[in-house]
């Protein structure tokens, strides 16, 4: 049972809808617990996507995942964006809606990029703010990421894990904690990973990502484009002790193999839960 | 840090670049990001840096493969990068980012043969249009069927939303889809040709037209009245009578479902 404050489900072990599996899906309906879709992937599509869209939520969960909600942004909320974030979590029927602890651009220019945030009072309280009117507007439960970064601000005056959980409070938010990011990011900081991991409210954990990255030696890159290492595994069992069983999502964005390869990943999620419930 | 990731330069130029250095001098970096064990303050900004402009060619070249084929990488990266100065994106969105790619390749000097470039660029774009537009229901057997014969004249066909037709001084219909299909694109001479773009059953599809028919479809998706449009076609054709021609085109173009309506 999951131990989240909203009871929100424990959906299982998902992967990411993407569009080289779209036909084996379609064909195979193979047996995955849910899926998490890319949402500015469906908002403006009335093709192809939208189709194999509605063909897996008829018979998968869906959650939706953005990268463009930019919530650590100074520029103005995008609300035609969010009336279409809306549109599609009622459309999908959406457990939750999820982003990333970020912004994107400045100036009504948006780079892509999941950009790191100074950790300061001033920016947790422009966040929450955010976050607050974000997720009346949703109306359906908002939960931000940790995203890997890749430099540090000067500036801060709290670690990432105290900003995010001090967030999480504040806003009243829940948190879907990507262990990966945490390993990466600890990586290209030179922290602890457990310090993060301990430190995360675990009442408010609704979801994982997992993923594997790209060491390049001097740093790691998030680029989803591997199996997730033995370290990562490590501080998901740490975590899920403390969470209790949480949906969780193998996400995998370059150099895609075959959808078996990715579930089989996913699966492996349920046997390190296994091994830590045994422990 | 937003100036510095958008410059198009290297990451040194970037956080000189006067944008940049206007909210922070470059000897200031160190006061705003901290080094790392491994990497001082400039390469860490430097990772963000490298990545957008590998974002923006990354989702250019899924939408204009025809043109990463003919250009080359460097040569595509290089106008990737023009382009992106020119035109950032202001969306959400990616998906639209090479909207405004065809008018840019018309008027940018740098570029070789910017009339065939230019037509294959709104040859794509179309591509993507029609690939992401609604769906639409093409009129039925049923429904064509239904229409009195004496309501013809006057019918008006409304196309699909899945549909845009082209007119291109060169054949890019066929470079594009050799390049799609992997296989050695054509060698490319000035030839005047003529293409509806449209989708079915989620495909999307090239449909080769001859002038006139790109002229009558043409009148018909602008609302002309059947009758009155193949009359003017006519007359531009002064070759005769040529409705026999026509009406088989216009019945070709329903069976494939190029129309979502007739009005009568």
């Amino acid at each position: 049972m999951s131990r989240n404050k909203w009871n929100l489900p424990d959906l299982g072990f998902g992967v990411g809808l993407r569009t080289v599996h779209y036909g084996h899906i379609l064909k195979h309906q193979p047996p995955v617990d849910w899926f998490e879709i890319l949402s500015e992937n469906y908002m403006d599509t009335g093709g192809r996507p939208l189709y194999v869209l509605e063909q897996v939520c008829e018979r998968y969960p869906v959650a939706l995942h953005g990268v463009s909600l930019s919530i650590g942004s100074t520029d103005p909320i995008d609300w035609e964006y969010l009336r279409k974030l809306k549109a599609l979590a009622a459309r999908t029927k959406a457990h939750w809606v999820s982003d990333h602890l970020c912004w994107t651009g400045v100036s009504g220019q948006n780079t892509h990029d999941l950009l790191p945030m100074p950790y300061t009072e001033e920016t947790l309280r422009h966040t929450v703010e955010r976050v607050r009117t974000v997720s009346d507007y949703l109306e359906r439960p908002l939960i931000l990421e940790n995203a890997s970064t890749y430099l540090e601000f000067a500036p801060s005056t709290m670690k990432e894990w105290e900003f995010i959980s001090r967030l999480a409070e504040q806003a009243d938010c829940g948190l879907l904690f990507d262990v990966n990011n945490v390993y990466v990011s600890a990586f290209n900081h030179g922290y602890d990973p457990q310090l993060y991991i301990d430190a995360i409210p675990a009442d408010r954990v609704v979801q994982y990502h997992l993923a594997g990255h790209t060491n390049k030696g001097t740093h790691i890159i998030d680029t989803h484009s591997d199996y997730v290492i033995d370290a990562v595994w490590e501080l998901y069992r740490r975590s899920h002790k403390r969470t209790g069983a949480t949906a969780t999502l193998l996400e995998w964005d370059a150099d895609i193999p075959s959808f078996e390869v990715v579930h089989e990943e996913a699966l492996k999620a349920r046997r390190h839960r296994e091994l830590e419930a045994a422990a | 840090m937003k100036a510095v990731i958008v410059h198009p330069g290297a990451v040194e130029a970037a956080v000189a670049a006067p944008e940049a250095a206007a909210e922070l001098p470059p000897e200031r970096l160190k006061d705003l990001v901290l080094p790392s064990r491994t990497l001082t303050a400039l390469e860490r900004v430097g990772i963000y840096h490298g990545m957008y402009l590998m974002r923006m060619r990354d989702a250019l070249a899924a939408d204009y493969p025809g043109l990463l084929h003919y250009l080359g990488a460097d040569a595509f990266e290089r106008l990737v990068q023009r382009y992106v100065q020119v035109y950032p994106s202001r969306s959400y969105t990616l998906n639209r980012l090479g909207d405004h790619l065809p008018e840019f390749i018309r008027d940018d000097q740098q570029l070789p043969r910017r009339g065939f470039l230019h037509d294959l660029a709104r040859l794509e774009l179309a591509i993507t249009e029609v690939f992401d537009a609604a769906e639409t229901a093409p009129v039925s057997p049923e429904a064509v069927a239904a229409v009195p014969a004496e309501a013809w004249a006057q019918a008006r066909l409304r196309p699909i939303a899945a549909f845009r037709l082209l007119a291109c001084s060169y054949p890019v219909s066929a470079y594009q889809q050799a390049v799609r299909g992997r296989k050695t694109p054509p060698k490319i001479g000035r030839q005047n040709n003529w293409v509806v773009i449209y989708r079915r059953n989620y495909g999307v599809y090239h449909l080769e037209l001859s002038r006139r028919g790109y002229d009558l479809l043409q009148a018909l998706a602008q609302g002309q009245p059947l009758a009155e449009a193949i009359e003017a076609v006519a007359q531009r054709a002064r070759a005769g009578r040529i409705e026999d021609e026509l009406f088989r085109m216009f019945r070709d173009w329903i069976s494939v479902g190029l129309f979502q309506s007739i009005d009568y």
